[in-house]
Parts: structure tokens; sequence; C-alpha cells
């Protein structure tokens, strides 16, 4: 087994409270919520169990150890191995064909969902959906919302439709971050924002005086 | 269709842009070792990316003080020449040859000139190239096929026309580890589908000039060379979520000495980028800016 400290990318003699600061870091990086429906999801799976293995190792040795004062380790070590099942319970609920594309899409098996899909004499919500899902996996991401879109707008109510365009519109990425200064349309705060705020405050510390 | 893959330079350390400079130096020096004074002319941001990825786990680089050009008489640190060098130098002689005979084939006049005597030039290069990396050769020689057969019959769906493109790039992930290559594939594809989108909302104005089909103006509708915001929205909402799957596929990549700089390249150069052409300011090699540049709304 790997060294666990490199594992968490701390030295040896980090403290508990950076031990535990890196692990909550590289769980909210690998966190299965930023890989659903990525067709690297099962490599981030492996990964996520490499943190959570390498945590319980340092957490378990240093309460054997001499630290056994700090009593406020580990309490983070199943918390996030255990929400992940692995597709969403959704799909296991849709019956008859779509139940066999779902799954061929999970399986990342996509020639063979875009033949059902194709051979499919329904052009329903839920098919929209699926072709979304299908696009989505390929990479495709413009056509995958194009169809996202579409199912939407044809059955509002559905929560799982709404939440993969919302998935597609960068709702919930943690890697999501404007670039150098927001853009145009979003406000915030910009060099002359910064400015004028110096200069009232500035005018402010002057009054008090 | 090069210099879009660039880091954010005033969010890099000083030694990571030090780290940069020289990894761009050694890829200079590469060319001009293997392939020649002709080799070295098509030196480009993105295959520096690309040697950075292909880096593997290795957490080191070595360093050489070489003279070039510009700064003769005085050395400059470079990376010395390495593995991934090697490889990304035959790959970007490879698709700079195939590009010119693609430009070749598709402009008329002086540009023809000029894009048949670049391949003449480039013509011994590539086929030292070639027969070392055959495999690259013929997947950019297939794509690029595929792409123009979609483009001769005016392809209305924008995914389908960048997946050629996104397709060959992330066909260089083959030269990686068998560890990191599912991840670099997934990344190497989503930079492909970013540059092929943003190089062709950037070419709106000049493909309705000489009547080419362009992607982003058949996909949206556009009546005039000028974007609507219904399009930028759109492009924008579209090459964002690229960026995403990009940046969790590059998560999964071995931490390697490049890391600092190639995270900063897809979190925040790319979005830069993209925020850039959007708004009609970035500047690649060999693209001007307009002459009178379109103020946005707010008048930034």
């Amino acid at each position: 087994m790997q060294d666990p400290y490199k594992v968490l990318g701390v030295s040896s003699n980090a403290s508990d409270e950076e031990v535990k600061k890196a692990y909550r870091e590289l769980a909210k990086k690998y966190h299965p919520d930023n890989y659903v429906d990525n067709p690297l999801a099962d490599l981030a799976q492996e990964k996520m169990k490499e943190i959570n293995e390498a945590y319980d190792t340092i957490t378990r040795s240093r309460k054997n150890g001499s630290q056994t004062g700090s009593g406020s380790t580990g309490g983070y070590s199943s918390g996030y191995s255990s929400g992940w099942s692995g597709g969403g319970s959704a799909y296991q609920q849709a019956g008859g064909a779509y139940a066999q594309i779902r799954s061929a899409i999970n399986a990342g098996n996509l020639q063979y969902a875009e033949q059902l899909l194709d051979a499919s004499p329904t052009r329903d919500a839920e098919w929209n959906f699926l072709m979304g899902s299908l696009y989505y996996r390929k990479g495709w991401l413009d056509d995958a919302r194009s169809f996202f879109q579409r199912a939407v707008s044809m059955d509002p109510s559905n929560g799982e439709y709404r939440q993969a365009l919302n998935m597609l519109g960068g709702a919930g990425s943690p890697y999501r971050q404007t670039g150098y200064g927001p853009p145009a349309q979003q406000g915030g705060c910009d060099m002359c924002d910064m400015c004028t705020a110096m200069m009232c405050a500035n005018m402010m510390c002057g009054g008090c005086r | 269709m090069f210099g879009y893959v660039r880091p954010l330079a005033p969010e890099l350390k000083v030694k990571e842009f030090e780290r940069f400079r020289a990894c761009y130096c050694g890829l200079c020096h590469e060319l001009g070792r293997e392939y020649g004074a002709a080799g070295r002319s098509i030196l480009n941001y993105d295959f520096v990316f690309l040697s950075m990825l292909l880096w593997g786990g290795r957490d080191s680089c070595d360093y050489c003080q070489r003279r070039c050009l510009p700064g003769f008489f005085r050395k400059k640190c470079v990376c010395a020449s390495a593995p991934a060098l090697t490889v990304a130098a035959g790959y970007s002689v490879i698709l700079a040859y195939w590009k010119a005979v693609d430009n070749r084939d598709d402009s008329r006049g002086g540009r023809r000139l000029l894009a048949a005597a670049v391949r003449l030039l480039l013509k011994r290069p590539y086929r030292k190239a070639a027969a070392r990396y055959p495999a690259f050769d013929r997947s950019v020689w297939e794509r690029l096929d595929a792409l123009h057969r979609l483009e001769a019959e005016s392809c209305a769906s924008l995914d389908r026309a960048a997946d050629q493109f996104a397709r060959l790039l992330a066909s260089a992930s083959g030269a990686a580890g068998e560890e990191s290559r599912r991840a670099l594939e997934q990344l190497l594809y989503h930079v492909g589908r970013i540059v092929y989108i943003a190089d062709a909302f950037a070419d709106l104005r000049e493909d309705r000039r000489a009547g080419r089909y362009n992607p982003v103006a058949v996909r949206y509708g556009l009546a005039s060379a000028e974007a609507d915001e219904r399009t930028k929205a759109g492009v924008r909402e579209t090459l964002l979520s690229s960026v995403d799957l990009a940046a969790a596929a590059l998560a999964l990549l071995p931490k390697s000495y490049w890391t600092p700089v190639t995270e900063n390249i897809v979190l925040l150069g790319l979005p830069d980028m993209i925020d850039r052409v959007l708004a009609g300011t970035y500047v690649t090699a060999g693209k001007r800016l307009p002459k009178r540049p379109q103020l946005s709304q707010n008048g930034e």
C-alpha cells in the first residue's frame, strides 16, 4: 500500500488539523457528485477510496500512538464513501426498453444505447433525456443541452431532467470560477469598485479623527 | 487553430512562470534539433501544454543553458531534452503539415501560395516525424479528412464537427502511460473541442467574407458576421461545460512537476481565453485585433 501521508499530500509530522484539512480538500475534489455521468467516474471512485483509506490509516495509527490526546480526529472517514451507490436510484425504477438503455449508458456501451434509442418508436420526454445523457457521455455538450432542454419542456415537473440541465449550466461545479476578473454581465468587484471603496474608507477615517 | 491554450500568466507564481518559459524554449530547441529551422517555426503554446501533460508522474525536470537567436549573447535556462518534448515536437510537425495541406486546398490566391510554401518547407520534417509516429499521423489524416467531408456538407451540429478535431487531439494521449491514458484522453478531447469551437467563433467574420462554412454560424443560424447575445451565451455555456469536464479529468492525472502550470492553464487560462474570444479581444499568432474594437454594452 502507498504511504498514506503521500496520498493526502502532507508530511508525516503534519498536525491533526492539517491532515484533516488536506483530507477534506481532496474529498471535495473527488466527490462522486463531481463525476455524475462522467465517463471517468470509476477512476474518481477509486481515488476517493484511496483517500478514505489513507485518512483512516493515519487517524487509527495516531490514536493508538502517542497522540491519543486529540480526540477530534475521525468522523469523516465513512461519510463520503457511503453516499455513492453508482448510477442513481431512479435508474432502477424505469421499466422496459428505457431501463435497458439506461444501463447501457451507465456501462459506457454507447453504441448499443444509440442503436436502441434510434429504434425506439416514441419520442417522449424520457427519450429526449436519455439522448441527452448519451451525448453528455460522448462529450457532445451542445447537443446534450438541446435534448435536456426538450425533455424539461415536455415534462417540467421531473426533477431528474432539470438536474441534468442544471449540471450542464455549471451548477455546483467545483471548477467553475470566473477567469481573471468577473465577466461583464455578472456584477462584482473590479479594480474601480475597490478603488472607490478605498477612497470612501479613507474619507471615513479622516472624519473620525 | 493554434495558440488558444495558454496559462493565465499573472496568476502563476514567478517560479512557475519561469518553468513554463523554460519548457517553451525546450520545445523550441527540440524542434530545431530534430526538424531544423522549418520545424522550429511551428512552435506553439498548445504543444507546450501537451509536453507538460506527457511528462508522466516524474517530479523533476533537467535544465541546461542554451543560446538562441532573439537575445543571442545571453544564454537562457531551458528544459533539457526529455521524452515528452520529443513526442510533442514530432506530433506538432505532423499536425502543422496536415494543417498546411488543408489550408492550401481551402483558400485561394496569396494564402494558397503561402500554405503551399509552408507545406513544401515542412515536407522533410514531416516525413521524419510520420515515420516515427505512424499511428498519430494516420489519426490526424483520418480526422481532418472526416472534418473536411462534414464541412463540405455544411454540418448543422456544432458537436459533430468539433468531435473530429477533439478526437484528433485525444489521439495524442496514446503516448502516455497506461495509468493516465484514459483521463488524458478525456482531457485532450475537451481541450480539442474548446479550441475548435473557439476558433470557429473567432473566424466568424473571415469565414463570412470568404463564403466558407462556419459551424457556429450554421448552428445558431446567424444572418450576419456579428454574433448576437444569444449565440455568445450559448457558445460560452457549452465551452465552460467542456472546461468543467477537462478539469475533472485533469484532477485524475498523477501529480507531476508541471501540475501547478497545467492546472492554471485549464482552470484559469481556458476560461479567460473563452471570455476574450467572445468579446473579440483575443489575439493569437497570425490574427490581429479588428481595427476598431467593438465596445460591449457596458462600455468596457
